[in-house]
């Protein structure tokens, strides 16, 4: 472990600027408010903003991108493919520990399965990732319940842990070292992991007093869902406040689905367009013909749950599927973000066990 | 950073977004925390504007028609093609239709090429009645024609009861407000004729019979004034015509309006001591789309100024539009019913709209200049056809353009400076994120062009000194500027010398007149079933209509949910309850004709709980049922007016 | 990427030539393809049961089911206009191309069937996904027991691959069942949904596996039958059909319950479907 002094943020983001496409969280002009956005200005990078409205995950899955266009010549008979080129270095410096927990599911979704998935991959390859530790909570924040935070326990090239005026700075790659030693860093001597410890833990016992909007209880919900004693008045009750507006895909750190469409240009061109998709939306399952095997809203709902705490999910991600970044809470028009789900149910279980 | 700061162009609602530009194309959205009406929220179609903003579906050349075909020409050519085609009529042979998604410099420089240019009063949006109606009721009893209250202050009202419409589709923003207020424990009450998403997250529903909505709110009205629950100091102070109210009151019969409306006395009675017990309560409908009538805008109206809860904070009778510029295309005059500033047109300065002229048999129509527009072409395709000259302005290919004269291709919203004003009289500045294709321009620069030809030399430059002459000619913009709306997320109208900072409702206490009771008129009307036509007919607008959904048809995912449920049901569909469906002998997709007195058409069953026995719903966006069916069946519907149509449906 | 599906065309598609194109019945006709690529033609394997992802250019890219069995007949597909691309591939012509990827999914269990009765149950054009498992157990016609199709209609012109029914029914013991929704003139057999005639057929139970396929209703109605005739529900598998847009698992559209159709399936058994949670 190393110490790296507060003022030298903005020379880490330089150093990775050279040779990476530079991503993290920034403060828009008109608000204040903090955005996870591609940076030029390595100085624009705010490591002490709260965390960002928006996850980082459109850095590797793009809300719509182009992945293959095509020509057909329908006189001449002839095809001719084309592939962009995604691979491009990216450093995301300032990822939160449950933004990189997301990223970390996305990796094991996207790449570990029976097939690869060739656009994340060529997105995902040569990257460097700085996570920025959370010495307190903020007010949505419930990832002592999904076990994805404050700290991150793997998956990045640097942590970094605030102390006073110092980060304490680890290494967790041979890349991560390097750029210790090409910023000079001194090392932080063996009492730093006791201090880190400590520093965590202190953040941990904050979150009862200060992330007070959302208290969820995963792990007894997990049981429910994964055993599906819900009754349905629940998930109808839930169903109902549904505005099928997709939002808490798209703010998901780990929703990973998606559509793909063929939009033809003008001049003949055709590209396949890939795009965010959400389980929410009725025309998600329906095939051509007429069946829709999912149609009523409370069957959409009851999936996207199911999907993000069963434990059959799990296997998939190694983990929970909520990161307890608490943003669904923030952007759903019918307040049925996972925490207030998780509530109903536990109410529910609660209610249950008294009789 | 690659996100802009702009306002979402689809409904009323005006929602903050952040426009992802990649490369000069739109690739993704995401909700603005910041905005103070969405904070955060955007709804399904709000989540996809990239894809309308990057469709390749556009119009990229000036065309004009020779020998039956569209060749193109240059942007002067199309312009003075344009101007010398449209100069040669006058009076009811021109109208000019106007969209409602355009922004306030689009329809101030169209309304101003109508009138001061072409010398013709007629004017117009599409689908504005239901506006047009609202805006009328509120500027005689309020002398204020838009929104009394604001979407900024739902959270401070006690009790709201939403009217009509499903403002949770039509509107979900809005929706969710008054969701997240009841969740805090404001009182939810819904008001309509079917079981809406709004009436399942509502406290209490009132479900009138199809068509009787000036009824049920004649018969709360009545209950409210005759057990003396009306706000005596208030209106003593406020108001004026309580006593021909009250006397009007006094003329309807309580038990036949409850008869009437199918609803229970007692359920009347408690939402009127409701009302009239509450701090503070507001109401609100849906208008423009699926819009109230006069008579019951005037007694919703009435209502809540008897029970006082208007012109007070938390307080208010509230339209929704649903389209983004709705209240600013009024505002700024495209309307023939209102100049700009939203003065009255008397005289020889009333037109009539592009819909009433078209309507007309046979049609005094021979020219027509629609910006971005598409639907009047159901319903008179064969007279647009026959017209002599017809310039169509717009951004996105539109069924116009195979019957237009002249082609002329201009900016989308995010191609240009303009300002939206959403429902809540908020003025709002969208900055241009995009370079529009080569050549292309905005629209309001196309009309200053077209009056140019004609001789007329308008001095504005850039959408802001647009925006400099409608200060000066609209009183409620007065003192707006660009750098005024930059600083946060606009203003609300008025914004003048003496609220510079704009106002975010309308305050009774500060008015420069008395309010006053609008009458409704006498006759509240009532569609009756008979042994022949034993089932009501309701017909309303689905979840993804916008625009006849030439819009929608431009995206992916919001054209595939449009898609979910019309491919479903391809030839369109009619609600029934489980009871009747069964009484008629057929399942979920059977073929049925729907037989009213005028017309008939052959849709697919849809069982449905949203639908009391003995009655059923159309929804009204399937093209081929509006000629085939509404248009012999409803010219009411047709008004966008709260009725119902008496049928008899057969299996077939 | 399992051995299984090792050669699969994963990601771009290769492009095939509509070599010959034959109605079937109303809405469907059949696409004789070969590939453009000999190192794509060597690489295709198709098991029986898998599916394909087919790109009609310039309209979008659906998935449909392999009906040929690798070991006898030409490469095809058979497909029904339901939507925008079938619309599209329906107005191709001989020489036109397409693009494929695959072959995907996990393709019907021959091993573990070997020495059995074999039982199809068919409704409608749910006959083109069973239609290269009968070609292969009618080629194998020693390895099993009692083979016997089940197949009805609405009506006689929407009976599929007719033709090659006569063709088969040359195989020895190759019992077959025919029926159609209503009664029509020149129409002998039976008449009435496909599951009553499940019973008359006096279905062999023991030492038996059904594959069931066609639309939801007729599949809950046959299933009640077999189950009722005694056959377990582990011997009885389908192939599902759902909505798809990447075929390897990732776009997540096919989901049901905690399984993907396109990487799980979409062969079950009927054990399996039960416990999916979701309707079928």
């Amino acid at each position: 472990m190393y110490i790296m002094p507060k003022s030298q943020a903005r020379a880490l983001a330089a150093a990775l600027a050279e040779d990476y496409d530079l991503h993290g969280p920034v403060l828009r002009e008109e608000s204040g408010e903090p955005m996870f956005d591609r940076v030029e200005d390595p100085a624009a990078i705010r490591l002490e903003a709260a965390i960002p409205y928006n996850p980082p995950k459109s850095v590797v899955f793009p809300q719509a991108e182009r992945i293959m266009s095509y020509r057909y010549d329908r006189e001449a008979k002839t095809v001719s493919l084309e592939r962009d080129d995604l691979v491009r270095p990216k450093a995301l410096v300032g990822l939160r520990a449950c933004d990189l927990n997301g990223l970390l599911c996305l990796d094991r979704f996207y790449l570990g399965q029976e097939y690869v998935d060739e656009f994340y991959r060529d997105h995902r390859k040569k990257m460097f990732i700085v996570v920025n530790n959370c010495v307190r909570p903020f007010p949505q924040c419930f990832c002592v319940c999904t076990d994805s935070g404050p700290a991150a326990r793997e998956g990045y090239d640097v942590a970094l842990t605030g102390d006073g005026d110092d980060y304490l700075f680890e290494a967790g790659s041979e890349k991560g070292q390097a750029l210790a030693r090409r910023l000079g860093l001194k090392e932080a001597g063996p009492g730093a992991a006791g201090r880190k410890a400590k520093i965590i833990d202190a953040s941990i016992a904050r979150f009862d007093a200060e992330a007070t909007e959302n208290k969820a209880w995963i792990s007894r919900v997990m049981n429910r869902i994964t055993t599906g004693f819900i009754s349905n008045d629940i998930w109808e009750f839930i169903g109902d406040q549904c505005f099928e507006c997709g939002a808490c895909s798209f703010v998901c750190p780990t929703c990973s689905c998606f559509n793909i469409e063929d939009i033809n240009s003008r001049e003949g061109r055709t590209d396949r367009m890939r795009s965010w998709d959400s389980c929410s939306y009725e025309g998600y399952t329906r095939m051509a013909g007429e069946h829709n095997p999912r149609r009523p809203v409370e069957d959409r709902r009851n999936k996207r749950f199911f999907c993000k705490l069963s434990y059959s999910q799990s296997r998939k991600y190694l983990r929970p599927g909520c990161v307890g970044c608490g943003r669904c809470n923030r952007v759903c028009p019918g307040d049925i973000g996972i925490a207030n789900v998780v509530t109903y149910i536990r109410r529910e279980i609660t209610k249950a066990g008294a009789k | 950073m690659s996100t802009r700061t702009g306002i979402c162009n689809f409904c009323g609602t005006g929602c903050g977004h952040l426009l992802k530009v990649d490369n000069g194309v739109a690739r993704g959205v995401f909700a603005s925390p910041d905005h103070p009406v969405s904070q955060g929220r955007l709804c399904v179609r709000g989540w996809h504007i990239h894809e309308l903003l990057s469709t390749r579906d556009r119009i990229l050349a000036p065309m004009v028609r020779r020998n039956g075909r569209l060749e193109p020409v240059s942007y002067d050519e199309a312009i003075a093609a344009a101007a010398d085609g449209l100069s040669r009529w006058s009076g009811d042979e021109i109208a000019f239709l106007a969209s409602p998604r355009s922004s306030n410099e689009d329809n101030y420089c169209l309304a101003r090429l109508a009138r001061t240019v072409f010398r013709t009063p007629n004017i117009g949006l599409a689908s504005d009645q239901g506006h047009g109606d609202a805006a009328d009721v509120l500027l005689e009893g309020a002398g204020f024609p838009a929104m009394l209250g604001a979407l900024t202050e739902i959270r401070k009202a006690k009790l709201i009861l939403v009217v009509g419409g499903d403002i949770a589709k039509l509107n979900p923003i809005v929706g969710s407000e008054i969701h997240r207020a009841a969740r805090r424990g404001a009182e939810l009450v819904t008001l309509s004729g079917r079981l809406t998403q709004i009436a399942k997250l509502s406290g209490r529903h009132l479900w009138f019979k199809p068509g009787t909505l000036r009824h049920s709110l004649a018969a709360l009205a009545k209950v409210l004034v005759e057990r003396g629950w009306h706000d005596a100091s208030f209106l003593r102070d406020r108001a004026e015509g309580f006593d021909d109210f009250a006397r009007y009151l006094a003329g309807l019969d309580l038990a036949a309006l409850a008869a009437a409306s199918g609803l229970e006395p007692a359920a009347i009675e408690d939402l009127a001591r409701s009302l009239a017990q509450a701090p503070t309560a507001m109401a609100f409908f849906t208008s423009g789309i699926a819009g109230l009538d006069r008579p019951s805008v005037a007694l919703l109206f009435d209502l809540f100024l008897a029970a006082g809860k208007i012109g007070r904070e938390g307080c208010g009778v509230n339209p929704v539009a649903g389209i983004c510029n709705i209240v600013g295309s009024y505002d700024v005059g495209a309307s023939p019913r209102f100049l700009a500033g939203c003065r009255r047109a008397e005289g020889p300065a009333a037109g009539r709209t592009p819909r009433e002229l078209l309507a007309a048999d046979p049609t005094p129509l021979k020219a027509m200049m629609v910006v971005d527009r598409d639907e009047e072409i159901v319903r008179h395709a064969a007279k647009l056809k026959a017209l002599e000259c017809l310039v169509y302005v717009g951004a996105y290919g539109n069924p116009f353009v195979e019957f237009a004269h002249v082609v002329i291709p201009s900016a989308t919203c995010a191609e240009a400076d303009g300002t939206y004003t959403n429902t809540e009289r908020r003025i709002q500045l969208s900055r241009k994120k995009i370079e529009p294709p080569p050549g292309v321009r905005p629209a309001w620069r196309i009309c200053a062009d077209v009056a140019a030809r004609r001789g007329a030399s308008w001095p504005g430059a850039s959408a802001e000194d647009v925006m400099r002459e409608i200060a000066a000619a609209v009183p409620a913009y007065g003192a707006v500027t660009y750098a005024g709306l930059e600083k946060g997320f606009g203003l609300q109208w008025p914004v003048d010398a003496g609220h510079p900072a704009g106002t975010v409702r309308f305050d009774a206490a500060a008015a420069p007149r008395r309010l006053r009771f609008v009458p409704a008129g006498a006759d509240l009307g009532v569609a009756a079933v008979s042994k022949d036509f034993p089932f009501l007919l309701m017909a309303g607008k689905a979840n993804y209509f916008w625009h006849r959904n030439n819009v929608m048809k431009k995206t992916q995912i919001p054209k595939r949910e449009y898609n979910a449920l019309l491919l479903l049901y391809p030839r369109g569909f009619v609600e029934l309850a489980a009871s009747d469906a069964k009484a008629l002998g057929v399942r979920d997709r059977a073929p049925v004709n729907v037989i009213a007195e005028g017309g008939s058409m052959r849709v697919a069953v849809r069982i449905s709980g949203d639908v009391k026995p003995g009655t059923a719903f159309v929804p009204y966006f399937i093209e081929d049922m509006v000629p085939g069916f509404l248009n012999a069946a409803g010219a009411a519907i047709d008004e966008d007016q709260e009725s119902a149509i008496p049928v008899r449906i057969e299996k077939v | 990427m399992s051995g299984a599906n090792a050669g699969a065309i994963v990601t771009v598609p290769e492009t095939a030539v509509i070599d010959e194109i034959r109605d079937e019945i109303e809405d469907v006709r059949t696409f004789y393809f070969s590939f453009e690529n000999p190192e794509a033609a060597r690489a295709f394997r198709a098991r029986s049961g898998q599916f394909v992802m087919c790109t009609v250019y310039g309209a979008g890219e659906f998935a449909v089911s392999l009906p040929f069995s690798p070991e006898d007949d030409r490469p095809h597909l058979s497909v029904r206009q339901v939507g925008k691309v079938t619309r599209a591939l329906h107005e191709l012509r001989p020489g036109d191309k397409i693009g494929l990827r695959g072959p995907f999914g996990n393709g019907f269990p021959f091993e573990s069937i070997k020495g059995k009765n074999v039982i199809y149950v068919a409704g409608g054009i749910g006959l083109i996904p069973l239609r290269s498992s009968i070609v292969h157990v009618l080629q194998h016609r020693q390895d099993f027991g009692r083979i016997i199709l089940i197949y009805g209609s609405k009506s006689s012109q929407e009976l599929m691959y007719r033709d090659m029914i006569e063709k088969w029914k040359a195989t020895e013991g190759f019992e077959t069942y025919f029926t159609i929704d209503r009664p029509e003139p020149g129409w002998t057999g039976p008449v009435g949904f496909v599951h009553t005639l499940v019973a008359p057929a006096k279905v062999p139970v023991e030492n038996t596996v059904a594959f069931v396929c066609g639309p939801p209703l007729m599949f809950n109605s046959v299933i009640k039958e077999l189950l009722a005739a005694g056959i377990k529900d582990e011997a009885i598998m389908s192939t599902l059909e759902r909505h798809m847009k990447c075929g390897i698992g990732k776009c997540q559209h096919c989901a049901i319950g905690r399984t993907l159709v396109c990487t799980d399936g979409p062969v079950y058994t009927y054990k399996q479907i039960k416990t999916l949670g979701e309707q079928i």
